[in-house]
């Protein structure tokens, strides 16, 4: 970490600011490797496979299981990338906030009514035994990458990031 | 005020301008990194989920092999005469993933089946005959009517039942809309709607699933045998590629649709537990 210059109209830039701008740069690389990785589990499997994962929750219409079975691989991989390079960082972060609760609220909503599903988080997915389920297990999970998603809306501000060159930090 | 204050004043208001200058461009600066990047995502999801709709690159538009019906009720399509694999199909009409197998996988089936590559046994059960209604008596209604269609329109009719599968939890499959679409198809009279209407392919029915439960230890569907070995769902059964590999792989079968059908299966098939995922009952 080379010690670095006042910049205009900035003032110092604590040493607690510092920290906390590596920090963020952690925790992208994380949740961008944790979503990357879901997206592409989900993308690389047949696509079949991949509608069965969301019609198993019975929530969606028939018509919109397509669009949704095949998009959200592909939204949870471009919020990926998006949010690795730090572009738009706190937009971003909130969208993969909003994702994360939808996830949860889904799987709550299986469990709530007695549906005996895997989550298909990381592929798979689809009806499993009774007995067989994992609710609370997925639940905690996804909290856990919610967490990371609100460190990133609350300190977006971080080192290596797009938003950096592209001047979203000279005030 | 002296000139000094007032020269003062000035370089602060001008510095105070500069700031908030300064500040709304930052502010617009933010608003169009952050509308670039949503618009960035979203059109990659936009252009993937219209081309992943669009691709259907199985689209198998030949004409299909004959098919005939056994004794055993299930129905056979393969080239007369062809020494094949021989690939039998259990399914239930309400499976949302016997629906998914057949909208990924049924193409390359009907095209090998064409080419005297494997010959297929469809065994329609009703799975689902310890479900709750509306599943239940949709899954017994199409079983029914599948059962009371001719063997020459049958694959086709099958077809078109799994097209207008009705969405779990609600009611499909109504004895009009089954007539209709065999009028649409062209094979409607007045026995076939008597069989329809009068549920009289029940008997048979509940044999076939007896055959798939007890003798073929069927336990979810789809469950395909090929040559009497358990295909897995995932792997193969959605994965039209692999599925036509590994029939190209598979031992062919005597089985001329000529001859006279087996009743009882020659072999037990020794992987018969269900694709994992399916287990549905």
């Amino acid at each position: 970490m080379a010690g670095h210059k006042p910049r205009a109209g900035g003032g110092f830039l604590s040493p607690a600011l510092q920290y906390q701008e590596w920090i963020t740069v952690v925790v992208r690389v994380a949740l961008a490797a944790i979503l990357g990785y879901a997206g592409y589990a989900k993308f690389s499997e047949a696509q079949g496979l991949q509608k069965v994962a969301v019609s198993s929750y019975e929530i969606l219409p028939k018509g919109v299981v397509t669009p949704v079975a095949f998009g959200l691989p592909v939204l949870e991989m471009a919020l990926a990338a998006m949010i690795l390079l730090g572009f738009a960082t706190r937009v971003m972060a909130v969208c993969v906030g909003l994702l994360f609760v939808v996830f949860i609220a889904g799987i709550i909503s299986a469990w709530a009514r007695g549906l005996s599903i895997d989550c298909g988080c990381f592929g798979g997915g689809g009806a499993v035994g009774k007995g067989q389920t994992h609710y609370l297990r997925e639940i905690l999970r996804d909290l856990g990458f919610l967490v990371l998603a609100a460190w990133l809306m609350v300190f977006p501000r971080g080192r290596l990031a797009l938003d950096r060159v592209l001047g979203l930090y000279a005030v | 005020m002296s000139k000094a204050a007032r020269q003062r004043s000035a370089r602060e208001r001008l510095a105070e301008e500069r700031r908030h200058q300064a500040q709304k461009q930052q502010r617009a600066r933010m608003l169009m990194i952050s509308l670039s990047a949503l618009v960035i995502v979203a059109l990659a999801v936009v252009i993937t989920v219209y081309f992943a709709n669009k691709k259907d690159p199985n689209a198998y538009t030949g004409a299909f092999a004959p098919a005939s019906r056994q004794s055993d009720e299930a129905v056979l399509m393969g080239k007369p005469g062809a020494k094949a694999p021989k690939l039998e199909l259990f399914e239930d009409f309400q499976c949302p993933i016997c629906h998914e197998f057949e909208k990924s996988s049924g193409n390359t089936i009907k095209r090998l089946a064409a080419e005297g590559k494997v010959n297929v046994l469809y065994y329609p059960f009703w799975l689902f005959k310890q479900q709750p209604d509306p599943v239940r008596g949709n899954s017994q209604r199409a079983a029914n009517a599948a059962l009371c269609a001719p063997a020459d329109k049958w694959v086709q009719y099958h077809d078109l039942i799994y097209k207008n599968q009705p969405a779990e939890g609600s009611d499909g499959f109504s004895n009009k809309d089954l007539i209709g679409w065999a009028k649409s198809l062209g094979f409607d009279n007045p026995a076939f709607e008597k069989c329809v209407n009068g549920s009289q392919k029940q008997g048979q029915l509940d044999q076939m699933t007896n055959y798939a439960e007890q003798t073929r230890k069927v336990t979810g569907t789809p469950t395909v045998y090929l040559d009497g070995q358990s295909l897995d769902l995932s792997g193969t059964l959605l994965n039209p590629a692999n599925l036509e590999k590994a029939i190209l792989a598979a031992q062919p079968m005597d089985l001329s649709p000529s001859t006279s059908p087996s009743t009882s299966p020659s072999t037990s098939p020794s992987v018969s537990a269900s694709p994992s995922g399916t287990a549905k009952k």
